[in-house]
């Protein structure tokens, strides 16, 4: 079983993100919420997740510095974002600081099939 | 897609918001345009939701529903029936809603920009006078209002 660690300063999108996991395959995951990128960031270091999914835009730290301050200490978790903006700019700021994938909400379980599969 | 230089075209917008309502939402009940909206959001209990992009593009997306959408929204959303929602819930909800659609207007739009996260309110929404409408989406859902607008400073 594959820990993957949902974070998200919604607690409704974090409850449609661990839902649509169940949707494409992955309900016999363990999975933790972070609130924000901060809580991100202290929960993959506490509780080494094997998939980070993140949205870009939360208090306290953002998503994009979240994975920049993981990849800089050394950590390579798997890391995906699910967020509202998928401009080619965003894709490209995230792809450069480390980032495995963009999936834009609104999504569906077809699309987190597609970028997840293979992952864990 | 079109897009001006003030802002989205209604038609994007329109698009932009069926997509993240019937993804989230369902298809159960559509989201039908209306096309003979009053200028004031008709509803006399409303939530309103807005978010603002600043850059290469700057202007700000809101979201109007009358109370009993931003209940049956959160319900939805949260996959919850009949249990009690709270206010927090509420606006989380709508925040959202107005997240994902202001997010995907801003990508159809010159960048590179920044985008807020939501401002959340129980009532209509207000504008300021330096900001003027540039598109706005008047819709029904089972019966009750919906709108989506855009505004952009003046030129």
């Amino acid at each position: 079983m594959s820990k993957i660690l949902v974070a998200d300063d919604s607690k409704v999108m974090r409850q449609i993100v661990v839902r649509t996991l169940r949707q494409a395959g992955y309900a016999g995951h363990d999975i933790i919420e972070a609130e924000n990128g901060r809580d991100c960031l202290d929960k993959t270091i506490a509780e080494a997740p094997d998939l980070i999914l993140s949205d870009w835009n939360m208090p306290e730290m953002n998503g994009i510095d979240c994975l920049a301050a993981l990849r800089a200490s050394g950590n390579q978790t798997p890391f995906g974002f699910v967020t509202s903006e998928g401009s080619d700019d965003m894709r490209a700021r995230a792809a450069s600081t480390g980032a495995l994938f963009l999936i834009a909400k609104p999504f569906t379980a077809e699309t987190f099939e597609e970028h997840l599969r293979g992952l864990l | 897609m079109t897009v001006t230089q003030t802002g989205p075209a209604l038609a994007d917008v329109q698009a932009i918001t069926e997509q993240v309502w019937s993804s989230f939402l369902g298809d159960e009940e559509p989201l039908l345009q209306r096309f003979d909206a009053p200028s004031a959001f008709p509803a006399e209990q409303a939530w309103s939701a807005a978010v603002s992009v600043h850059g290469g593009w700057t202007g700000s997306i809101t979201v109007e529903l009358s109370v009993a959408v931003a209940q049956a929204l959160t319900h939805l959303m949260l996959a919850t029936d009949d249990e009690p929602i709270e206010d927090a819930d509420i606006a989380d909800a709508v925040g959202e809603l107005v997240n994902m659609v202001g997010g995907n207007v801003k990508s159809l739009m010159p960048g590179p920009s920044a985008l807020t996260l939501p401002v959340v309110a129980a009532g209509r929404a207000a504008h300021a006078t330096d900001l003027t409408e540039v598109a706005r989406f008047d819709a029904v859902w089972g019966g009750e209002p919906v709108r989506v607008s855009v505004h952009a400073p003046r030129a």
